[in-house]
């Protein structure tokens, strides 16, 4: 009987122990677009609508940090195809890694 | 116009398609927005006037091959033209063809799958693939890198995220490899590009009414659910399935081997990547993006009457923004023609801006990282086995014909 050669066992994305990094939801976020990054893609928009408009350049900016529900803006972030939107809790300072 | 009257208009010339850079760059620093009156449309070499463009989708339309009704170019056998309605309807029902508002309904269904983090998960996979790629042509002492390397690892990974079952991936392959031919110029090119597209829309077929009743976590199921939820037809979920064979397979395999032969001519560079793979990854696979991009240039139409750069493009004209020409435009990016992976910031646009923005840079960025870093970490140098190298003869897409490297034992 042969066995299978010896590798490393990746499983499908998604497996693997629980991600201890997800921390407890700040109530209030700081909110930081890094124009370095930001190319326009709007999605952001879309989620926190409240939060995030375009400047004359078309990059994002936010307008009113408490202008969606922390969960969306979260959501916003999440979906920033260039990861250019970070978030802190506004209470500690503390980076909030989506 | 003057200056202009010396460059050739012929944008399929073999110089133009050898080098777009000298002809392009020097296009943008005569006329940044030029009207090419040989193929009827404006070419975009400047880096801030692309950025506008894109920026503005509400002036400039994506639905380009709805609009434009020209023949194919290069010509192709005339008993073959009935096969291009087939592939036109296939191409004009892709996400990327839409406009808003349809674009964001259609791109909320599937942009989750591919954000950053999302796509982070499958790192893991792409390295093993990369390992089990390099080190099976390792023994040989050369490869064609197009052939062995960059066709094969984004196929491998599209693959696996439609949840394709294992003995099915060679049929796939052949497919994938038949959807290149969209980008090739021989004359029979219509053929194996209709049966390739014939055989994903059948092979996705059953897939899909699988994952309608029972969704899983692959991309199908993505597609399925904007079905479900009435976001898209049956047929864009089937043509939307081609579209990730398709977009995920030529840009790589090109971010690929461009790379590589970038590293083969900068053999300073190469160095600097062996001293620190996975520190220069990151950096050295956007000057690649940037240097010598996958794609040259993308379509827009017009949509209403605009003035730029002293130019006024008229509603219903197309234009081609050439990012291989915006991405070494010297008012953005510090001595543009030398390679140099360390170079940060690197706004480059090779995977456009604006509400288009690629879907799937962050998995071609993993893609590109690993592969890089893969071969630092293996092979001591390249060299080139062949005299020249020859690109397809397209506009859009900067494809290697092949490339043949050999490496010390």
């Amino acid at each position: 009987m042969t066995r299978p050669p010896p590798g490393p066992f990746v499983g499908p994305p998604g497996t693997g122990p629980v991600d201890e990094s997800r921390k407890r939801v700040p109530r209030v976020l700081n909110i930081h677009v890094d124009h370095d990054r930001c190319v326009g893609n709007g999605m952001c928009l879309t989620f926190a609508p409240g939060v995030f408009a375009h400047n004359a350049r078309r990059q994002s900016e936010v307008v009113d940090a408490e202008g969606d529900a922390v969960e969306d803006i979260i959501v916003a972030a999440e979906n920033c195809p260039t990861a250019a939107i970070q978030l802190s809790d506004a209470a500690t300072g503390e980076p909030y890694e989506v | 116009m003057p200056g202009t009257a010396t460059l050739t208009d012929d944008l399929f010339a073999p110089g133009v398609i050898a080098d777009p850079y000298g002809y392009f760059g020097a296009l943008r620093e005569i006329e940044p927005v030029h009207w090419n009156a040989r193929f009827g449309l404006w070419l975009v070499t400047g880096y801030e006037e692309l950025v506008w463009i894109l920026r503005h989708n509400e002036l400039f339309s994506s639905a380009v091959i709805k609009h434009v009704k020209g023949p194919p170019y290069p010509p192709v056998d005339e008993r073959d033209l009935p096969l291009f309605d087939e592939i036109r309807d296939f191409r004009a029902n892709q996400l990327v063809e839409q406009d808003r508002p349809e674009h964001l309904h259609q791109r909320g269904v599937v942009h989750g799958y591919f954000t950053p983090k999302a796509m982070e998960r499958w790192r893991p996979f792409v390295r093993a693939a990369v390992a089990e790629i390099l080190d099976g042509v390792r023994p040989n002492g050369s490869m064609d890198a197009l052939t062995e390397l960059a066709a094969p690892l984004p196929v491998r990974i599209i693959a696996e995220m439609m949840g394709v079952p294992y003995q099915d991936r060679d049929r796939l392959r052949a497919m994938a490899d038949g959807i290149l031919y969209i980008n090739r110029g021989e004359p029979h090119r219509l053929r194996p590009l209709a049966e390739a597209v014939r055989g994903i829309v059948d092979y996705a077929a059953p897939l899909v009414e699988e994952r309608l009743v029972e969704p899983g976590t692959d991309f199908i199921s993505v597609l399925a659910d904007g079905e479900n939820r009435g976001v898209f037809s049956r047929r864009q979920v089937l043509v939307n399935t081609g579209l990730l064979l398709f977009a995920g397979h030529e840009t790589t395999m090109n971010l690929i081997c461009n790379g590589l032969l970038a590293f083969i001519r900068n053999p300073d560079q190469w160095e600097r990547l062996q001293a620190d793979p996975e520190g220069m990854a990151r950096t050295a696979t956007e000057e690649c993006l940037r240097y010598d991009p996958p794609v040259k240039s993308t379509q827009r139409i017009a949509s209403d009457d605009v003035e730029i750069a002293g130019q006024t493009i008229r509603r219903g004209q197309p234009l081609r923004w050439i990012m291989a020409a915006a991405n070494r435009d010297p008012a953005v990016f510090s001595d543009p023609d030398s390679f140099d992976i360390g170079r940060q910031p690197n706004p480059h646009l090779s995977f456009g801006s604006g509400i288009h923005y690629c879907l799937g840079a962050t998995l071609a960025r993993i893609e590109g990282q690993e592969v890089f870093r893969g071969l630092a970490e293996r092979f001591s140098g390249f060299e080139l086995a062949a005299d020249r190298i020859e690109y397809q003869p397209s506009l859009q897409f900067r494809s290697v014909k092949s490339l043949p490297v050999r490496w010390r034992a």
